[in-house]
């Protein structure tokens, strides 16, 4: 009987929520614990970063990695089970773009300490202290990793084999990929897996009617129609402009979509790839009426690129004096 | 003195660090709890509308 295959789930800058999703594909948990073995899973079992250190080189077959790089320790991690892994996935949002986490990228990591450690009403920090790498008490040096300026996705630190969005993945899919990988029938190096290669609009069941907007309304502000598409009753959703593969979950629970899948094989800049799909709708006369109508959109950088902004054209904001 | 370094803590939502320092009798002389991730929810959800914060905060923990 050949030996089962050796699994590794790791999170480097993340909620816990791939992990969850894991677990949410309920009792087939038990086929895949029949099939593999779990080498190292913080959010479940308990094994140490020595424990992977001591690995041979490529002993584990495959390692899913959620999570983007905001510190030292997220990217000797990335280099660590790269190095131990036959096969490294980038699982889920953060890992693959950046994520909700990535959206740290509009400040640098002063500023994110400041606020933090500083400026939150709820924060009695007097003495400023900060996080330091290296402090001495009086048993000896503690160490922290070092925060970094700008949070980087998976692919920017290590070479990635499959890039597996969703913020979570949805379970259905996570069982189908795992399937995949216990029959050994993975896609070329470099694919995107477990989705559809159109957009949510495709997997969306609402009613499109070709209609042209004025503008945009927030959704709080509105009671939209349940069978017709959101964004042609004025609400911004990203569906157009996102890859399917998630079943319009959001759409179903009257929520437009907010991009989690990332943008379709064709495209590199979802942002960009949404104000594209705004433009074709816009009723504008000229460039004044169009300014205006997108003048309404609330939070354009925060919306468009709310799950991509370290893998976008932008990758973050500019901020002077900055550091690296 | 000996250290004992537990790195990192597991089964639980977010990293964590433990150095215990112990004394030649092996008794715990101190003991430091360390928490090396942070993400900056503080600092990026300032400029965000507030009715997508309950579609941004949840990934504080999704454990």
């Amino acid at each position: 009987m050949p030996d089962k295959l050796k699994l590794a789930l790791y999170w480097a800058a993340t909620c816990g929520g791939c992990e969850v999703a894991v677990l949410d594909t309920n009792e087939k948990i038990l086929d895949l614990a029949a099939a593999a073995d779990i080498f190292l899973w913080p959010v479940a079992m308990d094994f140490k970063y020595q424990d992977a250190e001591d690995w041979p080189d490529a002993f584990i077959d495959v390692c899913l990695f959620n999570g983007a790089i905001r510190n030292s320790e997220g990217e000797h991690m990335a280099h660590l089970l790269r190095r131990k892994s036959k096969v490294l996935v980038a699982f889920g949002s953060c890992a693959s773009f950046g994520g909700i986490p990535g959206l740290a990228n509009v400040a640098n990591a002063a500023q994110v300490f400041d606020r933090a450690y500083q400026a939150t009403p709820s924060t009695d920090n007097a003495s400023q202290v900060r996080p330091q790498t290296s402090v001495q008490v009086p048993e000896g040096e503690l160490t922290l990793p070092s925060f970094y300026d700008t949070v980087r996705t998976l692919d920017q630190v290590e070479d990635v084999d499959y890039f597996m969005p969703g913020c979570p993945p949805v379970p259905e899919r996570i069982w189908e990929v795992v399937g995949a990988i216990l029959g050994g029938q993975l896609p070329p190096k470099g694919a995107t897996i477990g989705v559809t290669h159109t957009t949510v609009c495709e997997e969306c069941s609402r009613r499109k009617e070709e209609k042209m907007v004025n503008g945009f309304v927030r959704p709080h502000l509105v009671e939209p129609d349940p069978e017709r598409c959101l964004l042609e009753q004025g609400l911004v959703c990203l569906g157009p402009a996102t890859r399917g593969g998630c079943g319009a979950r959001c759409l179903k629970a009257w929520m437009p979509c907010r991009g989690c899948y990332g943008p379709t094989d064709r495209v590199t800049d979802q942002g960009a790839k949404m104000l594209c799909a705004i433009a074709s709708i816009l009723n504008a006369e000229d460039e004044a009426s169009a300014k205006k109508s997108v003048g309404d959109i609330a939070d354009p950088l925060g919306t468009f690129y709310r799950f991509t902004l370290p893998a976008s054209l932008l990758q973050r904001a500019a901020i002077p004096h900055f550091q690296h | 003195m000996k250290r004992i370094t537990i790195d990192p803590i597991t089964r639980l939502e977010g990293h964590g660090k433990i150095e215990i320092f112990l004394n030649d009798q092996g008794e715990v002389l101190n003991a430091y709890l360390q928490i090396p991730e942070l993400r900056g929810f503080e600092r990026f959800c300032e400029g965000r509308p507030v009715e997508e914060l309950p579609r941004i905060v949840p990934r504080i923990c999704g454990v």
